[in-house]
């Protein structure tokens, strides 16, 4: 079946009354579960799994792919407002969602992460439809070298998330590497600088270090700098609430940005959303005109995470329905309910299963306009949360952090607090965060991934540059390592320039 | 309180006291928390889900089952959250081999299984090995002569080393005296990538997991890890009929109750079980994930448990982790 026939089949799936149903509940549960942080889409659609036995595996997957991507629309919302990432894959928005809402532009950040979404959403779904087949025959020649290499080049990125000093970013960094160290070795088994804790024999979850270095640190902060007492700029008018055309137009590189990075990283089995946020983020500043906006409340630093994060799951469903090789937790879930309602996942369901492929396909062009219609009216309505007082508003970030940080045990709420405080020293010294969350997100998979690229090549490191993916990747961090380097340089020549003229 | 209270309360408690090992039988008062260690989603999880829907549906409980996730540490925190609730007899959980493996190479691991309180094995998950359709190894031993010719070049895909894959990897290298790499890989998704991708040689995987793949001709089975062959492949031989003379290493899963559990709470709940493993429902579940139903009770499972774990220890040490008890 061709795409055509394909989408005119899977319209006539999608648009039946209940599946129009399925779609829209999986998307509000989403939105929902997205807001919610530490209640990620795949606790959700794994407890929703023994309600859907009986449902027509069609309008089974459509909701549960409807949790899948909505969950990325709400993610955004508390990282914008509250500085509180809602999903690990909305940790880069808080960077400059939440200086825009400081800056009074809380509702244009949340238009634009929401149109963002739906552009980048729909994209993906578009390169599902189209080019599903090639994309993951590409996935499949990616190995461990190219994962490392790509790691690479996302560590690289550091540079542009340092701020004003590279050696503290560096060191930033280098801690984030290490405590994604901690927990038991996959290779050996051992367990590594777990201090006795049993409870760190798995590794520390992203959102525990990212709720306590973002949230709690910015409520210390902002309590001893005195702002208690001051509210929040809200300007009034709906007008004022939406993004302005101007905004919109900083960002029309990072929609595009968002939805191809986002989508390429999708369908590599073991990169993810977060990995893919952070990457687009670093593409943006990177050519950006303006670089020195980013982290001050650049629209384009919400509109390129939020697209990559929605566009990877248009990517991640590739090798879930084109191999039957889920990439993720969520996609795991979803091929297991594929098994128990009778469909057969795998090379083969394209042929077999037309209804499930083309109507999970067809209804995700239908779930995005949804929830850009659900969540756009929203954005008025979450913005008024900010006119709350700093005594109403900081126990209330408080306490959803926590519970956020929680996620059944009490030993992460012990790291939370720790990880709050390491936070809160590091606004004082004047350390960066976001290269801390990126080395940890890349640490693990890039130590995964040059440990399995040396055992397949049998020790030898040249396996990195005579594979061309890889080659061509670390070429480009080398490249991004050595800007500042360049940019000292010219200004040297220009001073000598300058001095001798 | 007069007399007659006291001496009608005598009575009772004497009439109970007399009854009691006929009225001895337990019946679960409040919810039980069904204890898993993975996250949502995970293997572990959606088994016991499904085994809750089914208990549910056929009314075999009297209370409400639930499950609650203590994913950390392979099986440690569930394990140790377990053994907090000793003496507790509505508490029990889903274990598998890594409730077995994680007290013996972790040091931080002190739980061990064989010290709570196990009420029945419910499953083993058969494996297959694979390789890819162009692969020039049509069987194991094409696999073993090429491994022989170029020691440590080939390679296959797997969880950790102490993963069911690794340990039959020692037990067949062992046995022929050749080598080849075993490179991990966290999710069973990259690991089967890596097969696809060709950049791996081979891999022992779970039939539900493979089973596609093989119908779409993309893998080839060359060998089953089960001591019989499984109706889905007939003509695949077992690696013992393939000639390789190893014990088997089962994969299983089972429930254990928290320590300090009752002859008669342990009875009940292997009665329960027992009745859920016979339903339709769980058979077609059985069928569904190509899994192999093989029930064994409580008294027998405490001896299995017991010897299994020694021979797991003598095998992880040969597959070169460190075994710490």
């Amino acid at each position: 079946m061709d795409a055509l026939s394909g989408l005119l089949h899977g319209f006539q799936v999608a648009l039946q009354p209940a599946n129009l149903f399925w779609c829209f509940v999986g998307c509000l549960l989403g939105t929902i579960v997205g807001i919610l942080p530490g209640l990620g889409p795949a606790a959700t659609i794994a407890m929703l799994l023994p309600l859907t036995y009986k449902m027509d595996p069609a309008g089974g997957i459509i909701m549960m792919a409807g949790i899948y991507y909505g969950a990325k629309y709400g993610g955004s919302t508390t990282s914008i407002l509250l500085n509180i990432p809602g999903e690990s894959s909305s940790v880069v928005t808080c960077l400059d969602g939440y200086q825009m809402a400081r800056k009074g532009r809380a509702g244009a950040a949340l238009g634009i992460a929401a149109i963002a979404s739906f552009v980048a959403g729909t994209v993906g779904v578009v390169g599902l439809t189209l080019i599903a087949p090639p994309v993951a025959a590409f996935a499949l020649s990616f190995s461990s070298p190219e994962n490392f290499a790509l790691m690479c080049l996302g560590l690289a990125l550091v540079v542009l998330l340092s701020g004003q000093s590279l050696i503290k970013g560096m060191l930033s960094m280098l801690l984030g590497l290490w405590l994604s160290s901690i927990g038991t070795d996959l290779f050996t088994a051992q367990a590594r600088f777990i201090f006795g804790q049993a409870a760190l024999l798995g590794h520390i979850d992203v959102m525990v270090i990212a709720i306590g270095v973002f949230a709690i640190a910015e409520v210390l902060s902002s309590i001893e700098a005195g702002d208690d007492a001051k509210v929040l700029p809200v300007p009034r008018g709906l007008r004022n609430l939406l993004p302005n055309m101007a905004e919109l137009k900083a960002c029309r590189f990072a929609f595009l940005n968002g939805s191809v990075t986002g989508f390429l990283l999708g369908c590599l089995p073991g990169a993810g959303a977060t990995i893919a946020s952070f990457i687009s983020y670093g593409i943006e500043k990177a050519v950006s005109k303006h670089p020195e906006q980013f982290g001050q409340g650049a629209p384009e630093g919400v509109a390129a995470p939020e697209g990559a994060n929605n566009a990877d799951t248009g990517g991640a469903l590739v090798p879930l329905l084109t191999l039957g090789i889920p990439g993720g937790s969520s996609t795991a879930i979803m091929l297991s309910a594929l098994v128990l309602w009778g469909v057969k996942p795998g090379p083969l369901m394209m042929l077999e299963s037309p209804d499930v492929f083309w109507g999970l396909v067809c209804s995700m062009y239908l779930g995005n306009v949804m929830l850009l219609i659900l969540n756009l009216p929203l954005v008025p309505l979450f913005a008024q949360i900010l006119r709350l007082s700093a005594y109403i508003l900081f126990p209330c970030i408080l306490g959803i952090s926590i519970v956020g940080a929680y996620g059944g045990s009490m030993f992460n709420l012990g790291l939370v607090v720790a990880f709050g405080l390491l936070g809160y020293l590091m606004v004082k010294l004047k350390y960066p965060a976001a290269p801390l969350i990126l080395g940890f997100v890349l640490g693990d998979n890039m130590e995964r991934a040059l440990r399995q690229s040396l055992m397949m090549s049998q020790g030898d490191l040249t396996t990195f540059v005579h594979r061309p993916i890889s080659a061509i990747m670390l070429g480009l961090a080398v490249l991004i390592l050595l800007t500042p380097l360049l940019g000292h340089l010219n200004r040297l020549r220009v001073r000598a320039i300058t001095e001798s003229g | 309180m007069n007399r007659r209270h006291l001496l009608a309360g005598a009575a009772s408690a004497l009439a109970a006291g007399a009854l009691r090992p006929a009225f001895a039988e337990f019946k679960p008062t409040r919810p039980i928390e069904f204890v898993v260690h993975g996250g949502p989603g995970s293997g572990n999880d959606v088994f016991a889900r499904a085994l809750t829907t089914i208990i549910d549906q056929e009314k075999l409980s009297p209370v409400r089952i639930q499950v609650i996730n203590k994913p950390g540490g392979g099986s440690t925190t569930a394990a140790a959250y377990v053994v907090s609730k000793k003496g507790d007899p509505h508490v029990f959980a889903c274990f598998t081999n890594v409730w077995l493996v994680d007290p013996l190479v972790q040091e931080a691991a002190t739980n061990k299984l064989v010290d709570m309180s196990p009420i029945a094995r419910l499953v083993v998950e058969p494996a297959l090995v694979v390789v890819r359709m162009d692969s020039p190894f049509h069987t194991l031993a094409d696999f073993i002569n090429a491994a022989k010719e170029k020691p440590g070049a080939l390679k296959m895909s797997g969880g950790s080393i102490t993963s069911r894959e690794n340990l039959v990897r020692q037990l067949l290298m062992k046995a022929t005296g050749v080598r080849w790499a075993f490179i991990s890989f966290p999710s069973g998704g990259e690991r089967i990538a890596a097969l696809l991708g060709g950049h791996v040689d081979m891999m022992i995987v779970d039939p539900s997991e493979a089973g596609e793949q093989v119908r779409a001709g993309k893998l080839r089975v060359i060998a089953q890890v089960n001591d019989r062959r499984l109706p889905g492949f007939p003509d695949v031989p077992t690696i013992k009929e393939a000639g390789y003379d190893i014990p088997n290493v089962p994969q299983m899963r089972g429930i254990v109750g928290a320590p300090g559990m009752s002859a008669e709470t342990i009875a009940y709940y292997e009665d329960m079980f027992l009745k859920a493993s016979k339903t339709a429902a769980w058979q077609r579940f059985l069928t569904e994930s190509q899994l192999d139903g093989e029930f064994v009770k409580a008294a027998e499972l405490k001896a299995f448990l017991a010897k299994f774990e020694a021979e797991l220890r003598e095998i992880l040490k040969e597959a070169g982790a460190k075994v710490v008890r």
